[in-house]
């Protein structure tokens, strides 16, 4: 096309490889197994095993949910024979190698189920959820790799082959994992939309750590020039699709059928979500995690600007954190039937509270967070940090929103 | 008067000489039109034009097209739509006040299902609906508005060469009606930016 070439992207060794990483998965490495030292000191501590095993939950669903959003883009990128997201892919490529090594963070769960220590959270699940869009994630990954050194353009074509298939199993994989490790935390209560809500929390997980991710690369000098605010301004459209625009939609759909269908056994779930502490924690969310972002986002500069989307994902990863809370941490009373009014109900619940600041909870979520980051950081050393021989490369370098 | 396409027979069996519309410049390539585009900008044009078969990156710049405020009107729409969207169920079935809509009209609250008269959630798909419905029509009504919409003839279509801006050709007109435009000077503006041809085109 017709546009200045005067700054022709800079192509080399220096800019591409992800040289220098080896501190930074350190450095996270050990932040993780200090924090997570800390998350599981003070759970041991507390002695209060579900509460322990729920926070347990909420920071290997986090985890997870990082990986799994970013599997969710680079499978969606190969299936639409997408141009614009090559520069972008391999860094969206490293998040979601780490699925390869997530099924160690179930073992304490299946450890726990195994000496029958798990008697009130139901982890139906087993090992096979990992295992089963591993083996679509290392070959998609490998043949990227591969294609770095050949430059040979069926490799793109067997990936879109691949992608169908895996985009499938990724449909299942997710609303099983959703379905068992988290909706089965309240047995009797049910929702269709719950594997759908769990998507909406990967989407906003894997975008925001995406866009983060490449901030992070380009402050540390590499890959400049070549990912430019043409693609941070995509990313933040996707972000702003997904994070809020659907997660708020099909957020609300949910609650929206259950609060008209006013049925006692789908209730309960939201009851136990509107008392306390609890109450306030819904609406942060309603606000939080869509009317305020919704607004930063909206307009087209904030998604262009580094500080502002870096900003934005900050604040989207803080909220599908909460989200993760309110989705798994509070009980549904026992005691709901004993009451036949809510202020009655509420009265007697009103000391219920969401502790996000609980030692355990926080350092478990942030270590995870920290072990995800650490071995992201691992698997980019030394590798290229842009799939350079990709035939849509070109395309994605010269990228313009019209 | 020189010959000007060959279609004015038509307009000249009137017996007003045809009137000028202003002039195209026809390049050969996207880079051409770009580097042409910046000088014409540069010399102060108001009314004038690119035409290409297909989008050209950088083309808005080189002409110095200021960005839309099209966004900004959608999103004042949308939130138009959301605040009639609320404020109908609220009068209709919230509160039972009367108003002057042409006729006295009088709320009705009425017992649905055992939720209250204000139930914000049960609001919401109206509200939604509406807010799509209000942007979606004002973006299209404005963008057809402000891009002058809908306009069924153009005197450049008079214009046989022009006829290639759909193909492999790539073009610049300037109207007559610009402050700065002079038949002489124009025409030597656009053949020193590079032009393989410069024609005039005449209302019709």
């Amino acid at each position: 096309m017709a546009h200045d070439h005067s700054n022709t992207p800079d192509l080399s060794a220096g800019n591409l490889t992800g040289s220098g990483l080896g501190a930074h998965a350190r450095n996270f490495g050990l932040a993780a197994v200090l924090l997570i030292g800390i998350g599981a000191w003070t759970g041991f501590r507390s002695g209060d095993t579900e509460h322990f095993a729920r926070a347990y939950v909420v920071a290997m669903m986090f985890a997870l949910a990082i990986c799994l959003g970013s599997m969710f883009f680079v499978i969606i990128q190969h299936l639409t024979r997408a141009g614009w997201s090559v520069v972008v892919r391999r860094p969206a490529e490293a998040l979601m190698q780490n699925l390869r090594w997530m099924w160690i963070l179930f073992l304490p769960i299946a450890w726990m189920g195994w000496t029958g220590r798990l008697f009130e959270l139901f982890p139906w699940a087993d090992l096979v959820e990992m295992a089963k869009v591993s083996p679509a994630d290392a070959a998609i990954v490998k043949s990227s790799l591969r294609q770095d050194r050949t430059g040979d353009p069926a490799i793109s074509s067997a990936n879109r082959k691949l992608s169908g298939p895996a985009m499938i199993l990724f449909g299942f994989s997710i609303t099983f994992a959703a379905v068992d490790w988290m909706m089965s935390l309240s047995p009797v209560w049910f929702s269709t939309m719950f594997g759908v809500y769990f998507f909406a929390v990967c989407a906003t997980c894997g975008y925001s750590s995406m866009a983060l991710l490449c901030l992070r690369l380009q402050h540390n000098g590499k890959l400049k020039g070549i990912i430019t605010p043409e693609h941070y301004q995509d990313l933040g459209k996707l972000l702003f699709a997904f994070g809020m625009v659907f997660w708020a939609y099909i957020a609300f759909s949910q609650f929206m059928l259950i609060w008209y269908g006013n049925l006692p056994e789908e209730t309960a779930w939201y009851l136990s979500r509107q008392v306390g502490g609890w109450r306030w924690l819904s609406w942060a969310l309603l606000f939080g995690h869509f009317l305020i972002p919704f607004v930063l986002l909206i307009s087209r500069w904030p998604k262009r600007w580094p500080t502002t989307l870096a900003i934005a994902c900050v604040w989207m990863l803080v909220f599908a954190f909460i989200d993760l809370v309110y989705l798994i941490m509070p009980h549904v009373p026992h005691d709901v039937g004993d009451f036949s009014r809510y202020s009655e109900f509420a009265a007697a619940h009103a000391s219920d509270s969401p502790h996000l600041l609980d030692p355990t909870l926080l350092g478990l979520a942030l270590g995870m967070l920290c072990l995800v980051i650490s071995m992201t950081m691992r698997s980019l050393k030394g590798k290229s940090l842009l799939a350079s021989r990709d035939p849509s490369l070109g395309e994605s370098l010269a990228f313009q929103n019209m | 008067m020189t010959t000007l396409t060959t279609q004015t027979g038509i307009a000249t069996t009137t017996a007003a000489p045809a009137r000028l519309y202003g002039l195209v410049a026809e390049f050969e390539n996207p880079a051409q039109i770009v580097a042409a585009a910046e000088k014409i900008r540069d010399k102060g044009y108001r009314y004038w034009d690119c035409h290409t078969p297909f989008p050209v990156h950088g083309l808005d710049k080189a002409m110095g097209i200021q960005r839309t405020i099209l966004p900004v009107l959608v999103f004042v729409a949308g939130a138009a739509g959301c605040t009639t969207g609320l404020g109908l169920q609220l009068f209709t079935n919230s509160f039972n006040f009367t108003i002057w809509a042409l006729v006295w009209v009088t709320g009705y609250p009425f017992l649905i299902s055992g939720k209250p008269a204000l139930s914000i959630p049960a609001f919401v798909p109206v509200m939604f609906e509406l807010t799509i419905l209000f942007s979606a029509l004002s973006c299209v009504g404005l963008m057809f508005l402000m891009n002058g919409l809908p306009r069924l003839h153009n005197p450049l279509f008079t214009c046989d060469r022009f006829r290639r801006a759909s193909d492999d050709r790539f073009f610049i007109s300037i109207e007559a009606r610009d402050p700065r435009f002079y038949r002489s000077k124009t025409e030597a503006d656009l053949k020193s930016c590079g032009a393989a041809a410069v024609e005039a085109v005449v209302e019709d």
